[in-house]
C-alpha cells in the first residue's frame, strides 16, 4: 500500500500568493514608514533596494530551494542536509512557536477596533465623561482620547510590569476569535490555506489603493509626502541607517522562521520558485513602499490638522496676548513625531481616520485590512510549526497546537500583558533569527556544498544558478549576516540592563530581575537548540558505532 | 426733603452699583463668544440682549430655589464690548442682600442648556467663569455594539468549522465504504484464481492460511 501522498498547493499561484500574504505583513505597514522618516525620507530607498538584492532575494531563494527540495518541514530538511543540523529547524520551530504566542494578540486589537467601529461615534474619538459628569475623565485629558482608548479601554495596562490584574474579558474573547479563524483557515491543511490566501493577499492592496486616493485627496497630505521623497543624503553616512535597512528587509520577508521551507515543501519537484523568489520579494518590498506613501499622506493630514486647529486655539486668544507669532508656537505642536509598532497602527491612524467624514467606513475598512495582513502572517508561522510536527508524527491533530497557544496566549489579555507583548516582540524573535538564518546559509555553502546545492537545483528547475546567486549565497550574504549579528550583540551589551516604557512614566523603566530571566531564556531556549541537537545526534551516531562494532566482533567469534 | 428724596431715589442704584462690582465674592463673570460661535450670523450685544440675559437668569434662580426672581433682581456691571461681565443675584426678600455663588452656580448648571439655547451658544461661546459645564449623561446601550458584532463574527466562523469538520467526516466515511468495496472485490477475484487452480504467481501475502513457507 502506498503512503499517503503528500499535500500539495493547487496552483503554483495559490504558493505565490501564500508566500505573499506571509511576507507582506504588519510590518510594512508599521516599520517601514518609520524607518523612512527616521532614515531621511526618500534616501532610505537606497540602502533599502541595495540590501535587497544582496541579502532578502537570495536567501529567499535559499529557503525555497530547501524546502522544494527536500519536500519536508523545516526540521525534516535540514535533517536532510545534514544529520548534525536538525537543530537549526528546531531553532525555528521554538522561534516560530513564540511568534505564534503573541502575534494573534495583534490580530485580537484590530477586532476589538473592528467591533467598536460599529457606532455612529468612533469611541476614541472623544473623551468619556467623567463620574460628575463636569467634564472629561482626568486620564484622558491628560493623553488624548485616541491614546486613553488604546492603553485603557482596549489594554487596560498595569503601571508596571510587576503589578498584574485580570484577563481582560474583551481582549480574552477577540483573542478566542482570532485563533477560532486561524484553525478555519488550516483545518484542512494546505487545500483549506490555499483557498484562503487568494483573500488575504490581494483585498489588503484593494484597502490601500482605496486609502491611497483618500489619502492624497486629504487636505495637507501632498506636506507629508513631499517630506518622505525629500531625500537627506547625509542620513546615508550612518552606519545605522545601512543596519536598519538590512535589518528591515530581513524580516519583512519573514526568513528563518521555516515558514518559507514549510511551504515550498508542498510544491510540485519542478516549480519554477526561481522566479517566484524574485516576484515575492519585489512585491514585498513595493508593497513597503506603497504603504509608506499612504502612511506620510496621512502623517501629512494629521499634522496639518494639528496645526490648523493649534492656530485657531491662539488666534482666539490672540488679541489677549498681543500679537505674537503664532504660527511659530504651532509649528512645533505639529511636528510629527515618528511613531512605530502599535503606537502607529492603533493610535496615530485612528487619529487621523476619526477626522475623516464617513469616519466609521474608512475605519472598518482599515482594521479589516490590518486583520487580513495579520491573518496572511499568522497563517505562515503555524504552517511552519504543523509541518515539521505533522513529518515526524509528533503530533497528528492541529486542534492540540492551536488549544496550547490559545491558553497560553491568554496571559498577553491581563492588564500587565502590553509589557509582555512588547518583550517577547523586541527579543523572542530578532537574535535568535539571526543566528539560525546565518547558520542556514553557511550550511548550505559550506557543508552541504554549494556544488550539490547547486545539482539539486538543476534537478528540480532545468538549469544552474546563475554566479550572482552563488556569490550571494557563498559571500555576501553571510558577511550581511556576520555584521549584523555582531552588531546585535554588541548593541545589546552596550545597551546594559533591557528597559521598557512603562504606562504614565517618562523614562525607561528597568525590567525586574524575572523579566531579565525571562529575555534570557526566551534568547537562549532557541538558539541553544542548534548545539544541543549536534551534540545528542554526535553521542547518539558514537553509540550506535560502537554497537555496530561490538556485533561485527560477535559474528567474527562465532564464526 | 428734596435732598432727602433724591438720596432715596438714586440709593437703590448706588447699591446696585456697589453690590455688583468685578471680583465681588459672590459675582459670576461671564464671557461670551457670539463672533466665535454665530460667525455670519452674529448678533450686536445690546440694552436688550443684555434684558434677555437677565431674564433668563432669573428664570433659572426661579425654578432652582422656588423664590420669585425678577429682572431687577439680577444685576450686571463691568461690560466690555467683547463682551463679558460680571452679575451678582440680589435675594428678592432683600434687595441688599446677595445670593451665594453657589445657589448661583447649582441653578445655572441646572438649565445651563436653556440659557445656552436662548443665545444660540454653546458651553465654551458662553462661559461662566469658574461655572464647570455639565456634559450630557451617555447614553448606554443594553448590550454594547462590539459585542453582538462579536457574537455575529463568533457564529459564522462556528458554523465554518463545523461545516468543515463534518464534511470531512462525511468524505471519510465515503472513503472507508469505497476501500471495503474494492476489498470484496479482491477477495472474488482471489477465490476465484484459487478454484481455476491457475499457475499463476502464487503471492504468499496473500494467502492467510500458510504463514510459514513449507520447507
Amino acid at each position: 500500500m502506498a503512503k499517503d501522498a503528500r499535500d500539495s498547493w493547487g496552483s503554483p499561484m495559490e504558493f505565490v500568493l501564500a508566500c505573499v500574504s506571509y511576507a507582506v505583513g504588519l510590518g510594512n505597514v508599521w516599520r517601514f514608514p518609520y524607518l523612512c522618516q527616521m532614515h531621511g525620507g526618500g534616501g532610505f530607498l537606497i540602502p533599502y533596494l541595495i540590501m535587497l538584492v544582496l541579502e532578502g532575494v537570495p536567501l529567499f531563494y535559499l529557503e525555497l530551494a530547501i524546502g522544494q527540495k527536500m519536500r519536508l518541514g523545516s526540521i525534516g530538511a535540514w535533517t536532510a542536509i545534514s544529520p548534525y543540523l536538525g537543530g537549526v529547524g528546531l531553532a525555528s520551530v521554538v522561534t516560530s512557536l513564540y511568534l505564534c504566542l503573541y502575534y494573534n494578540i495583534i490580530n485580537a486589537w484590530s477586532f476589538w477596533y473592528l467591533f467598536h467601529s460599529f457606532q455612529s461615534v468612533l469611541p476614541w474619538a472623544v473623551c468619556p465623561a467623567n463620574s460628575n459628569l463636569t467634564g472629561p475623565l482626568e486620564e484622558c485629558e491628560k493623553a488624548t482620547p485616541t491614546q486613553y482608548f488604546f492603553y485603557r479601554e482596549t489594554l487596560n495596562i498595569s503601571p508596571s510590569i510587576e503589578e498584574n490584574g485580570g484577563l481582560h474579558m474583551g481582549q480574552a474573547l477577540c483573542f478566542l476569535l482570532a485563533w477560532v479563524i486561524t484553525y478555519l483557515f488550516i483545518v484542512r491543511g494546505i487545500k483549506s490555506t490555499g483557498k484562503v490566501v487568494y483573500f488575504t493577499a490581494t483585498f489588503p492592496y484593494v484597502v490601500m489603493l482605496i486609502y491611497l486616493i483618500r489619502g492624497m485627496t486629504l487636505h495637507g497630505a501632498l506636506n507629508g509626502v513631499k517630506y518622505m521623497f525629500t531625500p537627506k543624503m547625509e542620513e546615508l553616512a550612518n552606519p545605522t541607517t545601512w543596519i536598519n535597512a538590512a535589518t528591515q528587509i530581513f524580516f519583512s520577508l519573514g526568513l528563518g522562521f521555516g515558514s518559507l521551507i514549510a511551504f515550498a515543501s508542498y510544491n510540485q519537484y519542478h516549480n519554477n520558485f526561481e522566479r517566484q523568489a524574485i516576484i515575492v520579494s519585489f512585491i514585498n518590498s513595493g508593497t513597503s513602499i506603497f504603504s509608506a506613501i499612504v502612511t506620510f499622506s496621512i502623517y501629512g493630514f494629521k499634522a496639518t490638522v494639528n496645526y490648523e486647529t493649534c492656530l485657531e486655539r491662539y488666534i482666539s486668544f490672540g488679541t489677549e496676548a498681543g500679537a505674537f507669532p503664532v504660527s511659530h508656537l504651532c509649528l512645533i505642536f505639529c511636528l510629527f513625531q515618528a511613531v512605530e509598532g502599535a503606537g502607529l497602527a492603533f493610535i496615530v491612524y485612528s487619529e487621523a481616520i476619526k477626522n475623516m467624514p464617513l469616519s466609521q467606513l474608512w475605519s472598518v475598512l482599515y482594521f479589516v485590512m490590518l486583520l487580513l495582513l495579520g491573518m496572511g502572517s499568522m497563517l505562515g508561522n503555524i504552517t511552519a510549526i504543523i509541518t515539521p510536527l505533522r513529518d515526524f508524527k509528533v503530533v497528528a491533530r492541529i486542534s492540540g497546537v492551536c488549544l496550547l497557544c490559545l491558553l497560553l496566549g491568554l496571559g498577553f489579555t491581563t492588564t500587565s500583558g502590553n509589557y509582555w507583548f512588547t518583550m517577547f516582540n523586541d527579543y523572542g524573535a530578532t537574535f535568535s533569527l539571526l543566528f539560525v538564518v546565518l547558520i542556514e546559509v553557511i550550511a548550505v555553502s559550506y557543508i552541504y556544498g554549494i556544488r550539490r546545492f547547486e545539482k539539486d537545483i538543476e534537478d528540480m528547475l532545468g538549469h544552474r544558478p546563475n554566479w550572482y546567486w552563488k556569490i550571494m549565497w557563498a559571500g555576501v550574504s553571510p558577511l550581511l549576516l556576520i555584521c549584523l549579528f555582531v552588531f546585535y550583540v554588541v548593541n545589546y551589551i552596550q545597551g546594559g540592563t533591557p528597559t521598557y516604557q512603562a504606562w504614565n512614566k517618562d523614562l525607561q523603566t528597568e525590567y525586574p530581575v524575572f523579566g531579565q530571566a525571562f529575555i534570557g531564556l526566551l534568547l537562549v531556549s532557541s538558539v541553544s537548540c542548534i548545539p544541543l541537537t549536534a551534540l545528542y545526534v554526535f553521542c547518539q551516531r558514537k553509540k550506535h558505532a560502537q554497537q555496530h562494532k561490538q556485533q561485527l566482533t560477535v559474528n567474527t567469534v562465532a564464526a | 426733603m428734596f435732598y432727602k428724596i433724591v438720596l432715596f431715589l438714586c440709593l437703590p442704584s448706588v447699591l446696585a452699583e456697589q453690590l455688583c462690582k468685578p471680583n465681588a465674592p459672590d459675582g459670576l463673570k461671564v464671557r461670551l463668544s457670539i463672533k466665535t460661535a454665530l460667525d455670519s450670523e452674529a448678533y450686536e450685544w445690546n440694552r436688550n440682549e443684555k434684558f434677555l440675559f437677565q431674564a433668563t437668569i432669573a428664570f433659572a434662580m426661579s425654578q432652582y430655589t422656588g423664590q420669585e426672581f425678577k429682572v431687577s433682581n439680577i444685576l450686571v456691571c463691568d461690560e466690555t464690548p467683547r463682551v463679558s461681565f460680571w452679575f451678582v443675584v440680589t435675594s428678592p426678600a432683600n434687595l441688599s442682600q446677595l445670593m451665594s455663588k453657589g445657589v448661583v452656580e447649582l441653578a445655572v448648571r441646572k438649565f445651563r442648556n436653556r440659557i445656552n439655547n436662548a443665545f444660540l451658544l454653546s458651553d465654551e461661546t458662553l462661559e461662566f467663569v469658574g461655572v464647570l459645564p455639565t456634559l450630557a449623561s451617555p447614553v448606554e446601550p443594553a448590550t454594547p455594539p462590539w459585542l453582538i458584532v462579536f457574537g455575529v463574527m463568533m457564529s459564522l466562523v462556528s458554523a465554518g468549522i463545523v461545516f468543515v469538520l463534518v464534511s470531512t467526516v462525511v468524505q471519510n466515511k465515503r472513503k472507508r465504504k469505497q476501500k471495503r468495496d474494492d476489498q470484496d472485490d479482491d477477495e472474488e477475484t482471489r477465490v476465484k484464481t484459487v478454484e481455476n487452480g491457475c499457475d499463476g504467481v502464487y503471492n504468499t501475502s496473500f494467502s492467510e492460511d500458510e504463514p510459514n513457507t513449507r520447507m
